[in-house]
């Protein structure tokens, strides 16, 4: 993250010297204040949406969730507290709902429980799956796009949901598979060498965020060999049988 | 009138009418939890300010249209029409810049034809990545990700690939 806000400034930064060196101070000043207009947007929305959460909380719903998802989030999150897993229960179900504001807020609060079980400068697993579920967006219906097509005047315009919801499934599942191997592979990499600084996985980083390109047909790759795979062990056990 | 706008409010309602049969102080409780928006946002106001002001720059500079040019031929392997790769640059970095654009494609190109579709449904099944981890990270004491940040960005690109295939056949 830090390299790569580094590397984004001072390229655009070196750039804008050759083409409009007025326009950079300028454009700093504009994000910064844009940033603000954000926040207080987000204050007003997120103080509803916290309401309502301590409503869900209050009256014992959060719990029923929680047991309810329980499988998902151990699957998923490993073991965590009581409290850290309801709100991971109401941030997925926030998700799987649609409803994108909802989401921040309780995802920060999961957030805060798990890096407080963490305690290092470096995220856990479950942190990282955290984000990852919240970054490839779970969002079954896009109500916003659904509008935006039919402002400009599209004849059928909530044909889009199908293959939004095929695709959207499938960022998160390839999300979780990919963060459950990196970690299977970080871990055996933390054990070989047992480095004071985790230097490779850094650069993997940098390298991976230059050449995404080449990362998405790794990526295919060994999404399309774990599709293989499964079906494979399928057959082979009904052989047996 | 769409089915989803319902969703929401029915379920508020629901909530509503079990908080009272738990006999649950509703105004009490509400404005306590609305309360803590005020710390969240103080906590991630320096982070937002520091990722907009490199999405601006990274804008205005021309870059991220000079790293879409240089995508472009690779988003065409992959069956991405190459209009949309500056889509996909700037969509993991702002919301309101990609739905922007988005519009801008419905407009030049009609909201049903091919690319506006593809541009819709790669709109709705992707998320601004790096705006997710900032917020996430700025609560945490933990500020090195790791792996998240490409492993979200690959899954994404996938899912932005079978988004234009499905297209073509649905």
């Amino acid at each position: 993250m830090r390299k790569i806000w580094f590397f984004m400034v001072l390229a655009s930064l070196v750039t804008l010297l050759f083409i409009d060196p007025e326009d950079s101070i300028n454009a700093m000043m504009n994000a910064g204040a844009d940033a603000v207009t954000l926040t207080i947007r987000l204050l007003g929305i997120y103080a509803v949406w916290l309401g309502i959460i301590a409503l869900v909380d209050a009256c014992g719903l959060s719990n029923k969730i929680a047991t309810l998802l329980d499988p998902v989030i151990d699957f998923l999150f490993g073991k965590t507290d009581n409290n850290t897993k309801k709100y991971l229960a109401l941030n997925m179900s926030a998700n799987i709902l649609g409803m994108g504001n909802a989401c921040t807020p309780t995802g920060l609060k999961a957030m805060e429980g798990l890096d407080k079980q963490n305690n290092s400068s470096t995220a856990s697993v479950a942190m990282i799956m955290l984000v990852v579920i919240n970054a490839t967006s779970l969002q079954l219906i896009p109500t916003t796009i659904i509008g935006l097509r039919q402002q400009y005047g599209s004849t059928s315009s909530s044909d889009i949901i199908l293959p939004t919801i095929i695709a959207t499934l499938i960022s998160t599942i390839v999300g979780v598979l990919l963060v459950k191997l990196c970690d299977k592979f970080y871990k055996k990499h933390k054990k070989d060498d047992k480095p004071k600084q985790d230097y490779p996985s850094t650069k993997n980083k940098i390298l991976k965020n230059f050449f995404t390109s080449k990362n998405a047909q790794k990526g295919k790759c060994t999404l399309s060999n774990t599709q293989k795979n499964q079906p494979n062990k399928i057959v082979f056990k009904d052989n047996k049988k | 009138m769409n089915v989803s706008v319902f969703i929401t409010p029915v379920l508020i309602i629901l909530l509503l009418i079990y908080c009272a049969k738990k006999k649950v102080n509703c105004y009490n409780t509400f404005a306590s939890g609305a309360k803590g928006a005020i710390s969240l946002c103080l906590d991630v106001l320096p982070f937002l300010v520091t990722i907009f002001v490199a999405i601006q720059l990274f804008r205005i500079s021309g870059l991220a249209e000079t790293t879409a040019n240089l995508f472009a031929p690779v988003m065409e392997v992959l069956g991405i029409p190459k209009e949309l790769t500056e889509l996909m640059i700037i969509r993991p970095f702002s919301g309101s810049g990609s739905l922007a654009m988005a519009e801008q494609i419905f407009s030049t190109y009609g909201a049903d034809s091919y690319i506006s579709r593809c541009a819709s449904v790669i709109m709705g099944s992707s998320e601004t990545i790096f705006y997710v981890a900032t917020i996430y990270l700025s609560q945490t004491k933990a500020k090195r990700l790791l792996y998240a940040i490409p492993v979200a960005l690959i899954a994404t690109i996938i899912s932005s690939v079978v988004a234009c295939l499905l297209c073509r056949v649905m």
